[in-house]
């Protein structure tokens, strides 16, 4: 375009620069001026068809090469996550993604590859533009839960757990709540919020299905919480559909453990051991389940004899405790001069020594039990003192703990 | 059929051909791509270097023998047509943009295919128009029709395309072509959209303004985005008409010479090739760092304006949202680097640095606004759009006086109106011409005797009282009463035709139109026709007009 040089004689109009005569006069010579308008207006109709025909033949073959290519890149992209190379899957999830721009599984599965790849800002951005078109997407939740979780963005991750639980899920979608709750309860615990954690997990417990593996997952998540209660009705939920569910049974004895019904729990520990000797936490636990059943002096059932032979026996495990503490914690409980706690608590033991035989308690049955709380304590203090030991000494702590008033 | 409804049934037909003729541009740029540098967004480096630069050796020769016409992005083109050519546009100009503009664009040449569309809709309407036999007038003004059919296909924007044309091809809100312009545009997107699918170019992420102090980061991005317009503009300016001096003979080569070069470039960074778009999705999904963002913005300037000023076809568009989106990411990037607390996403900038690239290179700021709109469905960006645009333009308009599109027809030998001028015109009216009314208002049941008393100059305004006017004058009232008519009432003797008036606030020019051969015209109140402001004559006008040449030469 270099501006105009001629101007044409017959219609006054400038004659564009490269061209030898006026484009105007010369289009009025032809064919096309001698047809009637409305036979020319028919004539570009059929011209548009014909050009639709063609576009649309085009366009088709265009689209299944795109879709090919795009399938291409995405299976290129699906081999190199799985190799574990995530720096080549997100090259080929993004070149996938240039010939189906729309693809919202091409798109998610590049973000799940930028998280695997750490690239979290970047990951977030493609999640948000999918969360923008499906909000209530359970599976898109759930992953911008579980980055926030990365991030340690605990309201982000909490919010979209609860968008994932309540969110739409394709293809089984109670099973993929549950999961998800579930997820979300051991992000609770791991962050310390067990009181939130409980709730949710009570909530999950209403709901679950006849699965022993599930209810011993919740089982162990109410554990992790510190409530042994209701752990405890979760592994028996578990047991009545699998008796010999050995990982529930070994979690009911555990949570029977804590809640001090030792009896209970030494049936669960027994069962749990001998189906897996090679559990060993059980197997320490039904150790002090037995120990604490053949010493506690207030074990029901117990004849007289055998509780004043208890009695005895816990008077001299303590006498033998508290001599170890002062031991270790070099104190001289021979010496008058001493003045300790351990000295006075020994001074207690060697008062009550003397008096303290078979018909001694045969004779005042009633000073059984001020005498065992006299011994109770003193056992309370050694801990206090020295710790609590492993093994028949943590037997004696955990008989003392149980006659402490529950208020205490 | 009469002519204005075959223009408007024309508009929908033209569309619809120009939205077919879209949709295969675009699959055979996206097929010579494929085909030369691979599906990868990663190609090849044999194919990088070598594939620009061989094509264009033929765009060249095609240029240079087959196509003469078809060089430039072709909007300056579609222009010449409208104020030149009486809206002549040759149809192998159509063929020529379609082929070589697919083959550099397809090839890695740093071009987009928007303004090739808008060349290709426009040469498409003018050859409709001209085998059905339309008006001068109607041929001239139907290219713009074809120019927004094509430049919406190619964006599916069919509001930024309408704009886009009325503010820089035409320059007016002509009420006569909008319809048209209107249909075409929304029937080339349906077809696009029948057939390419309604996606948008790029995904954009969720945008909220959270805090209007993040403003002020706007602010800075269209600072920044206005010098890089001015960079741009100056490196084409300066760079085009020394190329274009050179011997003949080097044309031949310099498309390819420009190829290699980005060839070069694109072996460190990829993305400068070609249109672009795919990278562009990247950023607003904040893949790069803002060192990275900031060399592919700089990068891209220089590809774009070596394809440019070699002559190789093709369009300015695509590219200008690349380094717009490129800057608007860096700057974001670096800003929240300082300034943590801001919410905005890097892909916030980057959308927004699109729209202020686009009003700062190419001057066209309704435009840059709506076309950011339109591309992101989210109009709570419309704040910063506004803000960066419009300090991007005004940066562009302090340090360049002379718009892109104008500087490119001045260096043509050209001279094309300059839609901006245009607009920034001193606009006389009405009131500056007015001049205060001497004589008496008569009423029309006055005599003329009684109207003869009345002192004043030879003529006499006659009001109705409901806002019609009528003028005699004192040589003809005292004519009648010389021949004993002194009794009759004035409205007796008034002429037949009422005097035509004029307002304050109307352009100058619709008096001078209506002036005609009345002595004087009254310039009436708008609220209240009854109430005369005053009178312009042929002579307050012309003095008007003279005093604003002396003053605005």
């Amino acid at each position: 375009m270099t501006g105009t040089e001629r101007i044409c004689v017959q219609c006054g109009r400038a004659i564009p620069w490269g061209q030898a005569d006026c484009p105007v006069c010369k289009e009025k010579e032809s064919f096309l001026w001698t047809l009637r308008r409305e036979t020319l207006l028919a004539f570009i109709l059929v011209c548009l068809i014909a050009l639709f025909v063609i576009t649309g033949l085009a366009a088709k073959a265009y689209h299944s090469r795109e879709k090919a290519l795009a399938t291409e890149w995405y299976n290129r992209g699906e081999a190199d996550l799985k190799a574990g190379d995530p720096a080549s899957a997100l090259e080929d999830f993004r070149s996938a993604l240039v010939y189906s721009r729309d693809n919202s599984l091409y798109r998610f599965r590049l973000a799940q590859a930028l998280i695997a790849a750490q690239r979290f800002s970047e990951a977030r951005t493609h999640l948000l533009t999918l969360w923008e078109r499906e909000p209530g997407s359970g599976r898109l939740n759930l992953e911008l839960a579980r980055l926030a979780v990365k991030e340690s963005n605990e309201p982000e991750a909490l919010r979209y757990y609860h968008q994932a639980i309540y969110g739409v899920w394709e293809s089984e979608p109670e099973k993929r709540r549950r999961e998800a709750r579930l997820e979300m309860c051991e992000f609770l615990l791991n962050r310390g919020a067990k009181a939130q954690a409980q709730a949710e997990l009570m909530a999950l417990a209403d709901e679950l299905p006849s699965d022993p593996a599930l209810h011993t997952q919740v089982a162990g998540l109410f554990v992790k919480a510190g409530d042994y209660d209701h752990a405890l009705r979760q592994f028996q939920a578990a047991l009545q559909l699998n008796r010999r569910d050995q990982a529930a049974l070994a979690g009911a004895g555990e949570a029977a453990f804590q809640l001090e019904e030792y009896q209970k729990a030494q049936q669960y520990l027994d069962r749990a051991v001998r189906l897996n000797p090679g559990d060993i936490q059980s197997a320490q636990l039904l150790e002090t389940s037995n120990f604490v059943l053949s010493i506690d002096p207030f074990e029901r059932g117990l004849s007289q004899q055998e509780r004043e032979h208890r009695v005895l026996r816990f008077f001299d495990l303590v006498f033998r405790r508290v001599r170890e503490c002062s031991r270790k914690r070099g104190v001289d409980l021979e010496n008058p001069k001493t003045e300790t706690d351990l000295k006075a608590l020994y001074d207690r033991l060697q008062e009550l020594r003397p008096k303290l035989t078979s018909r001694f308690l045969r004779h005042h049955p009633d000073q059984v039990e001020p005498v065992m709380d006299v011994v109770f304590a003193i056992e309370d203090q050694t801990a206090r003192e020295c710790g609590i030991a492993a093994g028949p000494d943590k037997a004696l702590w955990l008989v003392a703990r149980k006659r402490k008033p529950k208020e205490q | 059929m009469g002519e204005e409804r075959l223009f408007l049934l024309l508009g929908v037909i033209i569309g619809l051909f120009s939205g077919l003729t879209v949709v295969c541009f675009r699959i055979t740029i996206d097929w010579t791509r494929v085909n030369l540098l691979g599906s990868g967004l990663t190609p090849s480096r044999l194919h990088v270097l070598l594939a620009p630069g061989l094509a264009g050796i033929i765009v060249a020769a095609l240029v240079m023998h087959v196509f003469p016409r078809i060089r430039g992005s072709g909007v300056n083109q579609t222009k010449a047509a409208v104020y030149i050519y009486d809206g002549y546009i040759p149809f192998n100009t159509v063929i020529g943009k379609f082929l070589t503009c697919a083959l550099a664009i397809g090839s890695g040449q740093s071009l987009g295919p928007e303004d090739p569309s808008l060349q290709m809709g426009a040469g498409i309407a003018s050859a409709l128009g001209r085998s059905l036999r339309l008006s001068r007038e109607k041929v001239r003004m139907i290219a713009p029709v074809g120019a927004a059919a094509g430049l919406a296909a190619a964006f599916n924007s069919p509001i930024a395309a309408v704009l886009f044309v009325i503010e820089e091809v035409i320059g007016r809100w002509s009420a006569g072509v909008f319809g048209a312009i209107v249909l075409s545009a929304v029937s080339s997107v349906v077809v696009e959209r029948w057939f390419l699918g309604a996606e948008p170019l790029f995904r954009i992420p969720p945008y909220r303004l959270e805090h209007p102090a993040e403003l002020v980061a706007y602010a800075v991005l269209g600072v920044v985005g206005g010098v890089s317009s001015l960079v741009m503009v100056k490196l084409i300016g300066s760079f085009r008409p020394r190329l274009k001096a050179l011997p003949r003979w080097t044309q031949y080569f310099q498309p390819a010479a420009a190829g290699l070069l980005i060839g070069v470039i694109g072996l460190g960074f990829p993305q400068v090739l070609g249109a672009g778009y795919e990278y562009i999705d990247q950023v607003m999904h904040d893949q790069y760092p803002w060192r990275i963002l900031a060399l592919l913005g700089a990068f891209k300037i220089v590809a774009t304006s070596l394809s440019f000023v070699s002559g190789t076809p093709g369009g300015m568009f695509a590219p200008t949202l690349f380094i717009g989106a490129m800057i608007g990411g860096a700057v974001g990037g670096v800003e929240h680097h300082f300034f943590p607390f801001l919410t905005g996403s890097v892909g916030a900038y980057a959308l927004v640095g699109m729209g202020t690239l686009f009003a700062g290179f190419l001057r066209v700021p309704f435009t840059s606004v709506f076309m950011v709109l339109e591309v992101s469905g989210n109009y709570s960006i419309i704040l910063p759009v506004m803000i960066s645009n419009t300090i991007s333009y005004l940066i562009s308009r302090r340090f360049q006086s002379t718009a892109l599109f104008d500087l490119l027809s001045r260096q043509d030998g050209v001279d094309l109106p300059s839609m901006e001028e245009r607009r920034e015109e001193a606009v006389f009216r009405v009131e500056d011409a007015l001049r205060p009314y001497q004589g008496p208002i008569l009423r029309g049941s006055e005599s003329i005797a009684e109207a003869l008393k009345s002192p004043g100059g030879p003529h006499f305004l006659v009001s109705d009282g409901r806002g019609e006017w009528a003028i005699v004058s004192r040589p003809n009232l005292e004519r009648l009463a010389d021949l004993g008519q002194e009794n009759s009432t004035i409205r007796s003797v008034l002429p037949p035709e009422r005097l035509p008036h004029v307002h304050p606030d109307q352009p100058l020019d619709v008096a001078l139109r209506r002036v005609g051969e009345w002595p004087l015209l009254p310039v009436l109140n708008r609220a209240d026709s009854g109430k005369l402001e005053g009178v312009v004559s042929l002579q307050t006008i012309l003095e008007t007009y003279r005093a604003g040449h002396r003053n605005h030469p």
